[in-house]
């Protein structure tokens, strides 16, 4: 049966570039931003509630990854708090020349503050991963230096969806002495995240990334950690973060959280069914790809590469069916240029160029997911 | 822009613009040896010629050399 999406609906499939915020947690944006303008930092009043909404929101995200309120520090999202970890991490040792390791299938926010720090004089070490674009743990054992200050180490790839063995990493970086943080932005409110459980010292999250907005997250510091604040101003967020708290954002991204949390087991079987179906169509109807990532990936998490055409084509032929995924490699003018992350999976070349993500999310169905691969194969038969 | 020597493959219109080059690259692929006009180039994908136009001035937004 060909299933074409000839209605004017959209399916959004791209829940890892961004997910559609949660209804109630948008109205409760709206009603906070309405009847609570005051600065939270105000010694009235009016602001009482504001402070209390803070605190509740505080408490709320550290259950949900079992931390401590104290140890959550808003930030403005996943990029301020990945440059927050590392930079601050490393600037009060910089006549030493410290060392970095991270790896090399990180997101930008990493490996473009890792870039910052080089140029002020900090070595920088990417450890690789295997072709399922896991890091392995004996080859961080091997390339801790006395003078490495911080290990950095995604949980879940934004492109791949691979979840790395962070547990581990964690361990062999404590067994030195080292701090480890990960950016976990693609990873909270999709699958459990327990930083005791984890043994990481620092972790980051993106609200928008867990049906929260944009424009706010927060980064996790484990207590006794003292890194330098990365934003320097007044005394909010117990003088480590400075700048007014968007307390609507906030309180907004802890219900989303909450909520993504209490759902995750139900979320993650309904859109791994999702994943199946679309598997299942693109094989059924005899199209050649890869799924990139191996088992241990986020759920809904596609990365697939197929032979002999060009990711940006296959994008633009789905939108103009209506049906949003992203792509593996960027068109910059007239080069196309192959993302780090499937070069360091060793994607080959007759793949790596076809490659797209196809993210689903809890407002998508198994029909969205059948119509994609329907849609997908009709697009390859004509390129 | 007229750019020379080709023709649409379903109807026969010629000089297709760099702009129609450039959009038949984008939607068929890069090694695509066959062009249409936007007219064709829409009836093939089952579109409308407005969504093909609004594709070309994304694509030009985003600075595209292919494109004018």
């Amino acid at each position: 049966m060909t299933v074409a999406n000839s209605s004017s609906e959209i399916i959004y499939a791209d829940n890892a570039a961004t997910t559609k915020p949660d209804a109630e947690a948008l109205a409760l944006m709206f009603e906070l931003q309405e009847k609570f303008f005051a600065n939270p930092s105000s010694a009235y009043k009016l602001s009482r509630p504001l402070k209390k909404i803070l605190q509740e929101s505080r408490e709320k995200i550290a259950a949900c990854i079992n931390a401590k309120p104290q140890e959550i520090f808003f930030t403005s999202g996943g990029t301020e708090s990945d440059n927050w970890a590392i930079k601050s991490s490393v600037l009060e040792s910089l006549p030493e020349r410290p060392n970095i390791i991270t790896s090399a299938v990180e997101h930008k926010a990493i490996l473009n503050s890792c870039a910052a720090m080089k140029n002020l004089g900090c070595s920088v070490t990417k450890l690789p991963v295997d072709k399922f674009g896991a890091v392995n743990p004996v080859d961080l054992r091997e390339k801790i230096l006395p003078q490495t200050k911080i290990v950095s180490v995604m949980l879940a790839n934004n492109e791949v969806g691979t979840i790395q063995p962070v547990k581990n990493l964690a361990n062999v970086a404590h067994e030195h002495g080292k701090i480890f943080h990960s950016d976990a932005v693609q990873a909270v409110g999709h699958i459990p995240v327990d930083v005791d459980e984890f043994g990481v010292d620092m972790l980051s999250a993106s609200a928008h990334k867990f049906n929260g907005t944009k424009g706010v997250g927060f980064l996790y510091v484990r207590t006794g950690l003292n890194i330098a604040p990365y934003i320097d101003g007044g005394g909010q967020e117990f003088s480590r973060r400075a700048g007014t708290e968007n307390v609507p954002a906030v309180a907004a991204m802890a219900l989303a959280l909450e909520k993504n949390c209490r759902d995750m087991n139900v979320t993650a079987k309904k859109i791994s069914a999702c994943e199946k179906i679309l598997l299942d169509k693109l094989k059924s109807n005899g199209v050649d790809f890869i799924l990139n990532g191996g088992d241990n990936r986020l759920p809904g998490h596609l990365s697939l590469s197929f032979k002999d055409c060009d990711g940006e084509t296959l994008l633009h032929r789905l939108d103009l069916k209506n049906i949003c995924v992203s792509t593996g490699s960027a068109c910059n003018s007239q080069q196309v240029q192959k993302s780090h992350v499937l070069q360091a999976l060793n994607i080959s070349e007759d793949y790596i160029y076809g490659t797209i993500r196809i993210t689903f999310g809890k407002e998508n169905s198994c029909y969205e997911a059948e119509i994609i691969g329907e849609s997908l194969t009709d697009i390859l038969r004509t390129i | 822009m007229a750019t020379k020597n080709f023709k649409c493959i379903a109807c026969g219109k010629s000089s297709l613009s760099k702009n129609e080059i450039g959009i038949n690259k984008k939607l068929l692929g890069m090694k695509s040896k066959n062009f249409y006009c936007l007219e064709c180039l829409a009836n093939l994908l089952e579109v409308e010629p407005q969504d093909i136009l609004d594709k070309i001035e994304d694509f030009k937004r985003d600075g595209c050399k292919l494109f004018e």
